[in-house]
């Protein structure tokens, strides 16, 4: 018998009511965790550490320039989606990236959104995430987000609710991958039993997208990282090896003639689609941040010729903004003409003085973010913090109220999780990767699901010690 | 007025460079206050152009052979206005032109020197920014030396003096903390004095749906005197070349523009 | 195809892991030949290992004294010798980790073990000659893994090709090296018999003598040896013949003023005799041979590492 502890009526667990009762979607799996025992599941854990080291799928800590790295915990026991709610958050988030990009296209060219006075103009031209050097510029096919990763969650009503869209770098997918082969490798049986949705076609699809994101046909598709001291390093160097196309540094690619190359033993060979896991402002040290070692010189020259493609685009960074984020429901009804069906987390923004006084009278019981902050730093969890945190952070708010940006404090849904008693609830929250093509908009059925390990702990992010789930999506 | 202009760049470098890439501002565009007659660009290998999204035009340059100097020759004939020095917006919404960059970023002294023109120049922005401009030169006078080229706003203002650039960085900087969307102008300037370079830089507001010069070094408006090359958010956006290169070692640079007046 | 990074990282992760086996080697006789009551000339046998890897100046900086426990020191642990044994297994688990997807899990693990253990070794001070005998065993490992695992792609050839080059550079050295301290006419006398059947059992080339020739030790026989004899392995002969066969498996057309100087060097070889090198003289004969090991790794490097 495992030591179970029962969530709590005020979040909604994945799998259990606050009785103790099963959901029906996890039936089965519930059954065939009663008939293992503690120690047989122990030792499938410990074979899971063991393997993931071996294979190395670690991160860098960041700011640890010995390279010390470590695993991101994965906990054994599945989140599991119901084939209904999965279409629902497939269709949501095909018709969000589609407005993202609409929205991108838009703010790029004839600022037909900021002219119907449905986004402020400075809103979007003072933000620093706007890129100048994207004014005019035609995308092939008008996508400006090839791979966007949506975050959402599951609030205490049940209902899912998008926390934030990523459309720089989105990284996590490689976990998505990896936790599933894990949990195959782990328990087989498992996968007789359930029907669940396949997600190993990621890379062939990731690649097809970026093949597809140029005109030239058989086009040469390089990964560009950073280097091995980035902490999504692995990711970069799994993505790479899984498509079979080359892991460049900057200093792998120059700019001669207009065009982009690579050095090879074989000499200078022409890249056409870079799937670029850097950020904007280290593309291109002629362009950008002058400092930056880890670009391509010239490549902003290339880019705006329009003879290679950037994955995603350079200044995608405006769109998921969180000071952007707000409008993201008007973008769907102006640019789709349609009803969002996924729904935002509802956001008051400093910058206007009544959400301001608002924000400030109930710091205690929001959540307070800064405006280009990721990673959950820079964050306020008002319920969570102490008197002291919750003033210093009224201070900084007060010095600076356009930078941030204030939700209510969601009860994120939680699902059972190994932890030192046994088995008890966590929270968790979820992230899909869509893939747009311009013609297409693509989505493998599953995610990652980052659940956050320390009780009561809403913060999931890995750097912050949160850990991840397979996500099992049912077949209808 | 009829200009003629040779700009002349050499870099020199102490052990071969192995390879280089470099942007290249160096050809002035045709805009509502000056008419390009002809300009031509020697360079020591093939580049390509393209027109950035200010507006700009540039070239860039590869070589990719191992080579210890470059050598850079642009020189034309343009036909400038004597009309006041005002220029349209662009394709580029001028409310991008009031975020701050690493060069124009104010700190607490700088807003606090801002702040007193606001009233001024939301009465009449031309006086009032003329106002500001003559307090910057006023507050750091023009001396050589003191900066460099990557010295942000705020440092050249605290040590009090500086060269054109540190003075539009500066103009710039308040403009944007006031509200006023400015941006960074690199380009020449005709002086009768014959020894003075003729490379300067200025600034531009924008107010009245316009964009207005105010050269704040020499405490005056841009006239047919001034000729624009490249406009951008800050020095590194418009100066005329930019360059990355691997090896090479230390570099010595040599920059002369020669402009000469060939009808009134 | 591959890109240059990658192929530069692979073969000076392999060159490195060479060098640090044949400093190994060398270290481990000259330590024994430091404790032998009638070793001659000692001090400057003790500067052999920093004349051969150019450190001589960098070790006056940081010791007083040159004293075989100095040496020792600094050519084995000291890590802030980039040229010590530490310091080449450090520079072999660097190019490593940078190329962690192209070589296999064993021989990541091999180099990245060997560096880690080192380090901790290092830090416990341990016995020089144990030590020596394990950098040499994990020197093996890690050959052996790569022959083991390893795809015969161009990531395989670039790193035997690593391998080659630094044997053919160190083989040549030391010989030219020990050469110096001898006789200058090559004959035959009883210090010198210890100080050649030393260099034999540096390079592993004892048993190989001893069955070629089934006679003693002589001069002549070992410099022959050692520079013309294709069959041992660490012979110039049998580096050159690697070297060339390697290359041509490379793919591209790049590489061709490499391969030009591969065959120079290996027919210069098979077709030289001793009595011509000796008549030259064999300081002047393995200095040219050293600078043509230094162009053809140049040309290597132009070819294919850093391919503008």
């Amino acid at each position: 018998m495992h030591a179970l502890t029962l969530p709590d009526a005020r979040h909604h667990d994945e799998m259990l009511l606050a009785s103790g009762a099963v959901r029906p979607h996890y039936q089965q799996f519930a059954e065939w965790l009663h008939s293992q025992t503690p120690a047989q599941l122990a030792e499938k854990r410990r074979a899971a550490d063991l393997l993931f080291h071996r294979v190395g799928i670690t991160f860098a800590v960041s700011g640890d320039e010995s390279g010390a790295e470590r695993l991101i915990p994965f906990d054994t026991i599945p989140r599991i989606v119901p084939a209904t709610e999965w279409q629902m958050l497939e269709a949501g988030m095909k018709q969000r990236v589609t407005a993202l990009n609409a929205f991108l296209h838009d703010i790029y060219h004839d600022h037909a959104i900021v002219r119907a006075g449905l986004i402020p103009a400075e809103q979007v031209f003072t933000n620093s995430q706007y890129q100048p050097a994207m004014q005019g510029l035609d995308l092939p096919h008008r996508v400006y987000a090839h791979i966007t990763g949506v975050d959402v969650i599951r609030h205490a009503d049940g209902q899912y609710y998008v926390l934030e869209d990523n459309l720089r770098v989105p990284s996590g997918v490689s976990y998505m991958l990896e936790n599933r082969k894990m949990m195959m490798r782990l328990f087989p049986e498992l996968f007789t039993r359930h029907a669940v949705a396949p997600v190993e076609h990621y890379p062939t699809l990731l690649l097809d997208t970026l093949r597809r994101a140029t005109p030239k046909d058989n086009p040469t598709v390089v990964v560009l990282t950073p280097g091995p001291y980035n902490s999504a390093y692995f990711e970069h160097a799994f993505l790479a090896q899984q498509m079979g196309v080359e892991l460049v540094e900057g200093r792998d690619l120059f700019v001669k003639d207009d065009h982009v190359f690579m050095r090879t033993t074989v000499g200078p060979v022409a890249v056409d689609v870079i799937y670029r896991r850097i950020d904007d402002a280290f593309l291109d040290p002629l362009a950008f941040h002058p400092d930056s070692m880890l670009g391509v010189p010239g490549l902003l020259s290339v880019y705006r010729k329009g003879n290679i493609v950037l994955a995603n685009a350079i200044g995608t960074g405006v769109a998921d903004d969180k000071s952007i984020y707000p409008y993201v429901p008007d973008m769907i009804r102006f640019y789709l003409d349609e009803e969002p069906i996924l729904q935002n987390v509802p956001t008051w923004q400093c910058r206007k003085p009544q959400d301001l006084s608002h924000v400030l009278a109930n710091l205690g019981e929001l959540v307070v973010k800064e405006v280009h902050g990721a990673g959950g730093y820079g964050m306020l969890v008002g319920p969570a913090a102490t008197q002291a945190e919750i003033e210093a952070f009224r201070a900084r708010v007060q010095a600076n109220p356009s930078n941030y940006i204030a939700q209510p404090t969601l009860a994120l849904s939680s699902c059972p999780t190994f932890v030192e008693s046994g088995i008890a609830p966590r929270h968790i929250d979820l992230r899909p990767f869509v893939l747009s093509t311009g013609q297409e908009v693509r989505m493998v059925a599953g995610g990652l699901t980052r659940v956050a390990l320390k009780a009561g702990s809403l913060v999931v992010n890995s750097s912050q010690g949160g850990g991840t789930k397979d996500t099992w999506v049912m077949e209808g | 007025m009829k200009l003629e202009i040779r700009h002349e760049t050499v870099y020199r470098y102490d052990v071969h460079a192995h390879h280089s890439t470099q942007y290249l501002r160096l050809t002035p565009p045709s805009t509502d206050h000056q008419r390009v007659v002809e300009w031509q660009l020697n360079l020591p290998g093939k580049a390509s152009s393209g027109v950035d999204a200010f507006g700009n035009i540039f070239h860039v340059l590869t070589l990719d052979h191992p080579h210890d100097e470059i050598h850079l020759i642009a020189c034309g004939v343009v036909e400038t206005t004597d009309q006041p020095w005002q220029q349209s917006a662009g394709l580029l919404s001028p409310l991008v032109f009031l975020r701050t960059t690493p060069l124009t970023e104010c700190d607490h002294a700088l807003r606090q020197f801002a702040q007193p023109f606001a009233a001024a120049i939301a009465t009449d922005p031309t006086t009032g920014l003329q106002q500001l401009a003559a307090a910057i030169l006023d507050a750091m006078p023009y001396r050589k030396g003191e900066t460099v080229s990557d010295t942000p706003a705020a440092m050249a203002f605290a040590q009090g003096a500086g060269v054109c650039q540190d003075h539009s960085h500066v103009f710039i900087a308040c403009c944007r903390h006031l509200g006023i969307p400015a941006r960074y102008v690199s380009g020449y300037l005709v002086t009768d004095d014959e020894g003075h370079v003729a490379s300067h830089a200025w600034a531009e507001a924008w107010f009245a749906e316009a964009w207005h010069g105010f050269d704040i070094s020499n405490a005056m408006t841009p006239d047919g005197h001034h000729l624009t090359l490249a406009v951008g958010l800050d020095y590194l956006d418009a100066c005329p070349v930019r360059g990355v290169r691997h090896g090479g070692g230390g570099e010595e640079l040599h920059a002369r523009a020669e402009i000469r007046v060939i009808e009134e | 195809m591959m890109l240059s990074r990658t192929a530069d990282q692979l073969f000076w992760m392999s060159r490195s892991l060479e060098r640090a086996e044949n400093l190994a080697r060398l270290l481990d006789v000259s330590y024994r030949l430091a404790l032998m009551p009638q070793a001659r000339g000692d001090k400057v046998e003790l500067a052999v290992p920093m004349l051969l890897t150019g450190t001589l100046d960098s070790f006056h900086q940081r010791y007083p004294q040159l004293t075989p426990e100095n040496m020792l020191n600094f050519m084995v642990f000291d890590s802030s010798n980039p040229a010590s044994i530490l310091g080449c297994l450090k520079n072999a688990r660097d190019n490593a980790h940078a190329v962690r997807g192209t070589i296999s899990a064993e021989m990541w693990e091999a180099v990245n073990a060997t560096w880690l253990e080192a380090r901790d070794r290092a830090s416990r001070r341990h016995a020089y000659s144990d030590f020596f005998d394990w950098v040499k065993e994990r020197s093996h490992l890690f050959r052996g893994a790569t022959y083991g695992t390893l795809l015969r792609n161009d990531a395989y050839y670039f790193i035997r090709l690593g391998t080659f080059v630094e044997r053919a550079d160190n083989t040549a050295r030391l010989l030219d090296v020990k050469s110096h301290l001898m006789s200058p006419a090559i004959e035959d006398s009883a210090p010198d018999y210890y100080a050649w059947s030393a260099l034999l059992h540096t390079l592993s080339a004892f048993e190989a003598y001893r069955a070629i020739y089934r006679d003693s030790i002589s001069a002549r026989r070992v410099i022959e040896l050692l520079v013309l004899q294709p069959d041992v392995p660490r012979s110039l002969c049998a580096c050159a013949v690697e070297i060339r066969s390697i290359l041509d498996h490379i793919q591209g057309e790049t590489g061709r003023p490499a391969k030009r100087l591969a065959a120079k060097l290996v027919a210069g070889l098979e077709y030289g005799s001793l009595d011509d090198i000796l008549e030259q003289g064999l300081h002047a004969y393995l200095s040219r041979f050293l600078a043509d090991v230094h162009g053809l790794g140049e040309a290597i490097h132009r070819a294919y590492l850093e391919a503008a």
